[in-house]
């Protein structure tokens, strides 16, 4: 049974007022409740097709994962927790992962060559044009620019296009100890600066 | 405690391992108690990231998703089946045949959160950790409706398996869970605990499974009862 490294870790997050509306909803969906999921999906539909466009960029493949996110997410509601997460978190850890094994698997088909040769800055800037500015994502952005150089791209890399952190070493022609030590020192200063709890 | 694993930490909550060794992370934090705290505050920071790239996804999408919803059949909450009833009820004869070899070592195992000192449990802790990090440690899990579960995690190279049980349903008022391990001779005690708990057995090359009983407070001397978790070793 291999139910033990599929389970996903969520986070306890104490959060704003809509937390216990979307939890509400996504143990509706777990009891087949259609309607719920329609309003779950008004709700998520743009984190989780937003997510997996900035991780895979291709939109059509993005969809195609976000599709596959909440046929998942329908199949498997039963088994979400309100008393150990929330619905938000569950979703987009769903997503994120998800989108995370689809590239790495497209990109393994192609010229892996290409992967490497990354140079230039992370693109968050770029991005940002299409995205749905929102006070959130204002923060995040002052957040990540509160990190040193290596502790930005470490983390997006790895959070926003993929990369194993062996990856984003070779990328950035570090060892990977020094990776993972700037990828832990860049997140304990994102929660920090963006006030999460837990 | 494994240095070498909890270092994996950030790189898991920003899902930047490969599948081995998140398969291998998650075997760790399912004995790290500390861990779990610190990787909520992490997983819920990468969640900021995710929800700062929000966009509108195509109309159509929910049209199919609402189409395709209708056709695609629901896991069901998980709980204990009759299936496993019925399982459980041909192993029953063969528990009490095996009860005469059952040796007196109820409670030897002794889960980790009862009645050891420090530095038994960091020996303990040290041996769990080296059979979960086992290059050949496989694992086989039941889950209960209230969430909680029982894992065993073996290692033909460590001759040893490691059974952790969380947030299981309480056993009642003076009983507690006791696990069994279960060769060609019959069960053997391997100890007992109230609603979780994690604990290394030894000398698994013989053993077939592992069992869990609902017994009365103290422990039997054989089981008693249906179990109420069986897991092939």
């Amino acid at each position: 049974m291999a139910a033990s490294s599929a389970q996903l870790r969520l986070a306890a997050e104490p959060e704003h007022d809509i937390a216990p509306d979307l939890n509400d909803l996504l143990v509706r969906v777990g009891r087949g409740d259609e309607v719920a999921f329609a309003a779950l999906y008004d709700a998520l539909g743009s984190a989780v097709f937003g997510l997996a466009r900035r991780v895979i960029r291709d939109p059509s493949r993005a969809e195609e994962v976000s599709q596959e996110v909440f046929i998942q997410v329908w199949q498997s509601a039963a088994r979400f927790d309100p008393a150990k997460g929330n619905a938000k978190s569950w979703l987009l850890t769903l997503a994120h992962r998800r989108a995370v094994d689809v590239i790495r698997h497209d990109q393994a088909a192609t010229n892996r060559e290409n992967k490497y040769d990354w140079s230039s800055g992370p693109d968050f800037d770029e991005v940002e044009e299409t995205v749905t500015i929102s006070l959130e994502h204002e923060q995040v952005k002052r957040c990540l620019d509160g990190l040193t150089e290596l502790q930005r791209e470490a983390v997006n890399l790895a959070y926003y296009q993929g990369y194993t952190y062996a990856e984003v070493a070779t990328a950035l022609d570090a060892n990977t100890a020094t990776i993972k030590t700037r990828m832990r020192d860049g997140i304990v200063r994102l929660r920090d600066c963006m006030g999460v709890e837990a | 405690m494994t240095v070498d694993l909890h270092s994996l930490m950030a790189p898991y909550a920003l899902d930047a391992l490969d599948r081995d060794e998140r398969t291998r992370f998650e075997s760790h934090l399912d004995q790290c108690v500390d861990c779990q705290v610190e990787l909520d505050g992490f997983v819920a920071t990468a969640v900021r990231l995710g929800d700062a790239v929000n966009q509108t996804p195509p109309a159509a999408l929910r049209a199919r998703l609402l189409s395709e919803i209708t056709r695609t059949p629901q896991e069901r909450p998980v709980v204990t089946a009759l299936a496993q009833r019925r399982g459980l009820r041909r192993t029953l004869p063969r528990l009490a045949v095996a009860a005469a070899f059952i040796i007196g070592a109820v409670g030897t195992g002794g889960f980790v959160v009862e009645r050891q000192n420090a530095a038994e449990e960091h020996d303990q802790n040290v041996a769990i950790s080296s059979v979960l990090g086992a290059d050949d440690v496989a694992s086989e899990a039941k889950t209960f409706s209230t969430g909680g579960s029982v894992k065993l995690y073996s290692s033909a190279s460590a001759d040893s398996a490691v059974i952790i049980a969380k947030r299981l349903p309480s056993p009642g008022k003076g009983k507690v869970y006791q696990v069994w391990m279960i060769n060609k001779s019959g069960p053997t005690s391997q100890g007992t605990f109230e609603t979780g708990g994690q604990m290394i057995m030894r000398g698994v090359a013989g053993a077939d499974r592992v069992a869990v009983t609902v017994e009365p407070e103290g422990g039997s001397t054989q089981p008693t009862t249906a179990p109420v978790a069986t897991i092939a070793v």
